[in-house]
């Protein structure tokens, strides 16, 4: 008992990583109803950027903070306006392909920066833990959820409470009726992802800080667990994608501790594939796939 | 042709099935992170069927295609419901469970003192069928290619009959074909059942080519790669993905003035080439057009 304790604990301090990942692949997907596969990469191309400047400038912990969350926020601005800004509205699909070109970019950049496969990644400035009766909180762990405690309310606030939030919204709704209200869609998804890519620079650092290593294939690990830990939720809402992100943490603590390494990825996989083929919406919001069907119904 | 060229040619065959069964699916509509598993399935079992149990090639290809075809008709049946990422999503986690399962498969033989057989992350050696039967590479190649062309004949005349139509409409716009009375289920599961079989047919014909897969070969950028190709040459027509596919393999690896920074010119120029051409080289307009012209001179 204490042991499933104990791994739910831990599991939900990644899933509050996990969490923030899959909030930067719901708002991008719910402003553009596309899908950018280069979240992910221009992630781990920022951390290169901070790895790079560790290693051979000798920065700073603090200036790879910073370096790991601009860089994520230029690679960005190059994935928005090559994939998205530039490939015409309706073209969904092309702009998907595009941002998998791109991805294969990034990753060559990476390589090209720092060949070989693992470099280490600086340490959080807090390190150690804090025992709690039977249970142990790891310093980086905690530092993870209080931050992303912090970010999921600063992005709530954000998106109901500010004018920017409002537009956006209203953008994610309908580009065409937010322009006619004078906001201009554009603008509002070039600023969207400069939000989502904060966000995801910020998840970055605290997933790569807590394993205090990178690799190439950290661009791959992100997409794909951001994108699982979105349609495990349910996709358009900031609550879906917080729980989806803490179901798969726990789930990947649970059985890692239980069935082994060998499992882990496997069981959260398998959990996806029963969730979608079940409950096709995410654990919360069913309202897409309801409508869908009942159209289908009604012919 | 050089050993070079010759492999290089069939790389470009092989990868052409693949890339024909996600096209398959996407002429229906939907998009597929998981053809890669149907290629592994039956490169895996066309292993087995050859290297384990010393049967001859034809056999394992047809038992590779029906066990990946009937994979494809399970995963096809499970997923009927979705569309769109929601597909995309359930068929990548369906092929990484394949993949991680197959890490952890371990079922060897013993033949001539040698152990022989899938060995989980180590790979599954010594598919040797070429050897044993004295096959140079370019006789391979030239199997590949009977086979490829085969599967395009099929796809071509699926493309000017009836079935096509339908299967456009289908693709086009679900709903309006579920009123005019097709019965989209159907058309669906044939679809992603014949894509599962083109790409199982991949998988033998790629086990017996390089006599060494693992499981990690069948990952997502292979899926993904494949997704690609069908939408940079166009979804128009059959030849589309084999653009996608003559230009990444073909072109890329022929020039080798890239070396090292291949990946950042192919991924400029596939971005650039979607902003003027989003729907791919030979898109549905740009293939009718090229008929009309032809019909008339």
């Amino acid at each position: 008992m204490v042991d499933f304790i104990q791994n739910c604990i831990d599991g939900v301090m990644i899933g509050a990583a996990y969490g923030l990942l899959a909030i930067g692949f719901t708002i991008v997907f719910g402003v553009m109803r596309r899908l950018n596969l280069s979240f992910g990469p221009s992630i781990m191309l920022g951390a290169f950027f901070g790895t790079w400047a560790f290693l051979t400038l000798n920065a700073a912990p603090w200036m790879v903070v910073i370096i790991t969350i601009t860089g994520t926020v230029i690679t960005g601005i190059y994935v928005e306006r090559l994939c998205f800004w530039a490939i015409r509205r309706d073209a969904t699909i092309a702009s998907m392909v595009s941002s998998f070109a791109v991805w294969m970019q990034l990753e060559e950049v990476a390589i090209l920066m720092l060949p070989g496969r693992t470099y280490p990644f600086p340490e959080m400035f807090v390190s150690g833990g804090l025992n709690f009766g039977p249970f142990f909180f790891r310093a980086e762990h905690l530092t993870t959820l209080l931050i992303a405690v912090l970010m999921v309310v600063g992005i709530r606030l954000l998106l109901y409470r500010t004018a920017f939030g409002l537009a956006l919204r209203a953008v994610s709704e309908s580009p065409d009726a937010a322009k006619y209200m004078g906001v201009n869609p554009s603008r509002i998804i070039f600023w969207a992802f400069i939000l989502v890519s904060l966000i995801g620079g910020v998840a970055g650092y605290l997933l790569l800080a807590t394993d205090q290593q990178v690799t190439p294939y950290f661009g791959l690990w992100v997409t794909f667990k951001g994108l699982i830990a979105m349609m495990l939720g349910g996709m358009g809402s900031i609550s879906g994608a917080v729980i989806g992100g803490l179901v798969l943490g726990i789930i990947e603590t649970q059985t890692q501790w239980y069935l082994g390494n060998a499992f882990k990825d496997m069981s959260a996989y398998f959990v996806m594939f029963l969730v979608l083929v079940l409950r096709p919406g995410g654990l919360l919001g069913q309202g897409i796939v309801e409508r869908h069907d009942l159209a289908f119904r009604r012919v | 042709m050089s050993d070079y060229a010759v492999s290089i040619v069939s790389n470009m065959g092989m990868i052409a099935f693949i890339a024909l069964s996600a096209y398959v699916l996407l002429v229906v509509g939907n998009i597929s992170f998981g053809q890669q598993a149907y290629f592994g399935i039956g490169a895996y079992i066309s292993g087995v069927v050859t290297a384990m149990w010393g049967w001859p090639l034809w056999l394992a290809i047809v038992l590779g295609c029906a066990v990946a075809g009937s994979a494809a008709l399970v995963i096809g049946t499970l997923t009927l419901r979705l569309s769109g990422i929601y597909f995309a999503i359930a068929t990548l986690s369906f092929a990484e469970m394949i993949r991680l399962g197959l890490l952890s498969v371990h079922v060897q033989v013993e033949i001539d003192g040698e152990l022989v057989g899938p060995d989980g992350a180590e790979g599954f050696g010594d598919i040797r069928w070429i050897f044993e039967n004295d096959v140079t590479p370019f006789e391979f190649m030239t199997i590949i290619y009977v086979l490829l062309i085969g599967v395009l004949m099929v796809l071509v005349w699926v493309e000017r009959s009836r079935l096509g139509a339908v299967i456009r409409m289908v693709g086009g716009d679900p709903l309006l074909a579920q009123a005019q009375g097709i019965d989209v289920v159907f058309y669906r599961l044939l679809a992603t059942v014949f894509a599962g079989i083109i790409a199982g047919l991949g998988g033998c014909l790629y086990a017996h080519f390089t006599t060494y897969i693992e499981p990690n070969v069948f990952n997502v950028m292979l899926g993904v790669h494949s997704l690609a190709y069908g939408l940079i040459g166009g979804l128009g027509t059959a030849f589309g993905p084999l653009i996608g596919v003559g230009l990444d393999i073909g072109f890329l690896e022929g020039i080798r003035v890239f070396q090292g920074y291949r990946m950042i010119v192919f991924g400029g120029l596939v971005a650039v080439l979607l902003i003027f051409m989003p729907r791919g080289i030979l898109d549905e307009e740009r293939v009718h057009r090229i008929k009309r012209w032809l019909e008339r001179s």
